[in-house]
């Protein structure tokens, strides 16, 4: 009505970079984190989410509502093996290739005992990292879409492309991982 | 959704409703700690913990392992990435540029280029420092005057823009969205003014006219009641195609400033349009595209001038 001809794309741009404030910025920290796991290295990280933020913008009159970290780290994460594919290909899993490692069945806990959990809680953050750094790539994108970037089971098998019992068995088995490394490394006092 | 759903295995279920098979279990038991199970299962996971130690000795390791995985560092955002991301979009934006033009830019940019030098990680890099070189001064400085408007928080930046229209633009613009999120956009459903005005009436005391326009491809859901400035309001719900309009009436005082003629706004990412009458003052808001939210507007206003007896007032 009272809105010129041109005022119309002035403003449909201004209301682009206006999405793309609400809906990228504020989970820049949750993409690098993404990142810098999938790649391995802060600096790449920042590379990759830069890339990743660019297709965002691109894409960003898709973004249908929803939880826009998920959709943000969706990108991120199919930018950092794009980017991993490009940059390290010998260091590349094939994504569509877990079967193997979902039917790996779960390690035996016996050792069930709650001074496991103590030392688990106790275990120093370095040491953490180095054992999510360790885990076998599908268990680590999975374990850290959900306890770092704090995606929901159904958001994160919709963004892998697998069933929800297979993000769950991959957790269970991530977090299996963990727990016993953690649990059972520091049974020499310190 | 019901995490239940495992795979192949083939579990009858007991009578708690849960998987048989131990794994299982322990899957329920990860479900429980990450918040993913309805109150029932959760009841049904709790009980069998506290029948099998084991059980419980798995659920402490998890929420010990989740509290070490959240005490790893998370990698921060420096200041000269996100101007760098911010960038992105302020670069298409024509104001946004001439506005880095302007002289007091200039000034602005030394402060922080001198940042860049204090142990920025970004900056240090020499990947990133080519990134920089290529990058027109012009469009730094805006990514800088940008990143200061963000800082500030970008809904803030767009309520401070102004006046008092501005802001409750914005709250009409957040409003809308979270009815977007909401399971349902409107409190009482109805395609029926004589269903709607009455519910509002009852709450709140006022109703706007609410004409169907579902003739016009603007069919009426139903309206819910906005809360604006502490000030509770009548809102009704549009459905044009996939998009949703909603208009918000905010009933006339008299120091509000009369808008006879609709004035185009835009906030949080929305289209507003914005118009007052006798009784009421009106934002209509959507994602959908300019024309379409203005025809809205044509045909509602045209509709009330046709049919006044629907738009009195309380």
């Amino acid at each position: 009505m009272a809105g010129a001809p041109d005022g119309g794309t002035v403003l449909s741009e201004k209301m682009l970079a206006a999405r793309f404030a609400e809906v990228v910025l504020p989970h820049l920290g949750d993409a690098l984190s993404l990142a810098c796991w999938l790649t391995g290295n802060t600096a790449d990280a920042e590379d990759v989410v830069q890339e990743a933020c660019l297709k965002a913008h691109a894409g960003i009159a898709g973004f249908a509502g929803g939880n826009p970290r998920a959709w943000l780290l969706t990108i991120v994460r199919n930018a950092s093996y794009t980017w991993m594919a490009k940059n390290r290909p010998r260091s590349v899993v094939a994504v569509g290739d877990l079967a193997d490692l979902d039917d790996v069945s779960p390690p035996p806990d016996n050792d069930a005992d709650s001074p496991e959990a103590a030392l688990i809680a106790k275990a120093n953050s370095a040491a953490v990292e180095a054992a999510i750094a360790r885990l076998p790539q599908a268990f680590r994108e999975t374990l850290v879409l959900r306890d770092i970037n704090g995606l929901s089971y159904r958001e994160i098998a919709a963004m892998l492309g697998v069933p929800q019992g297979t993000v769950m068995s991959r957790l269970a088995r991530a977090r299996g991982v963990l727990m016993t490394e953690l649990g059972g490394r520091h049974h020499e006092p310190a | 959704m019901s995490p239940r759903e495992n795979g192949p295995h083939e579990n009858r279920p007991r009578e708690d409703g849960l998987p048989q098979d131990p794994q299982d279990v322990k899957l329920m038991i990860h479900a429980l700690v990450d918040g993913e199970l309805d109150a029932a299962a959760a009841l049904a996971v709790e009980r069998r913990m506290a029948a099998d130690p084991e059980l419980a000795a798995e659920h402490a390791r998890l929420v010990a392992l989740r509290g070490a995985v959240a005490s790893v560092p998370r990698p921060t955002v420096s200041d000269a990435f996100l101007a760098r991301i911010a960038a992105i979009a302020a670069v298409k934006d024509p104001e946004d540029v001439e506005a880095a033009q302007g002289e007091h830019v200039k000034a602005e940019a030394q402060p922080s280029a001198r940042q860049q030098q204090q142990g920025n990680v970004v900056a240090m890099r020499p990947r990133a420092a080519r990134w920089f070189d290529s990058f027109d001064w012009r469009q730094m400085a805006a990514s800088i005057v940008l990143t200061a408007f963000l800082a500030s928080g970008a809904t803030q930046w767009l309520a401070t823009a102004d006046n008092g229209a501005e802001s409750f633009a914005v709250a009409v613009a957040n409003s809308h969205r979270r009815s977007l999120l909401a399971a349902t956009p409107v409190d009482i459903v109805s395609s029926d003014r004589h269903t709607v005005k009455p519910w509002l009436d009852g709450r709140i005391g006022v109703s706007p006219a609410a004409p169907d326009m579902a003739k016009d491809g603007y069919a009426l859901l139903g309206g819910r009641v906005e809360v604006i400035g502490d000030r509770p309001m009548p809102a009704l719900v549009y459905r044009h195609h996939e998009h949703l309009i909603t208009l918000v009436a905010a009933p006339r005082q008299n120091e509000a400033k009369s808008v006879p003629v609709a004035d185009d706004l835009s906030a949080g990412g929305f289209l507003l349009v914005h118009w007052t009458d006798d009784a009421f003052s009106y934002w209509a808001i959507s994602d959908a595209e300019r024309p379409a939210l203005d025809d809205f507007v044509a045909r509602f206003r045209a509709a009330i001038i046709a049919n006044p007896a629907a738009g009195s007032p309380g």
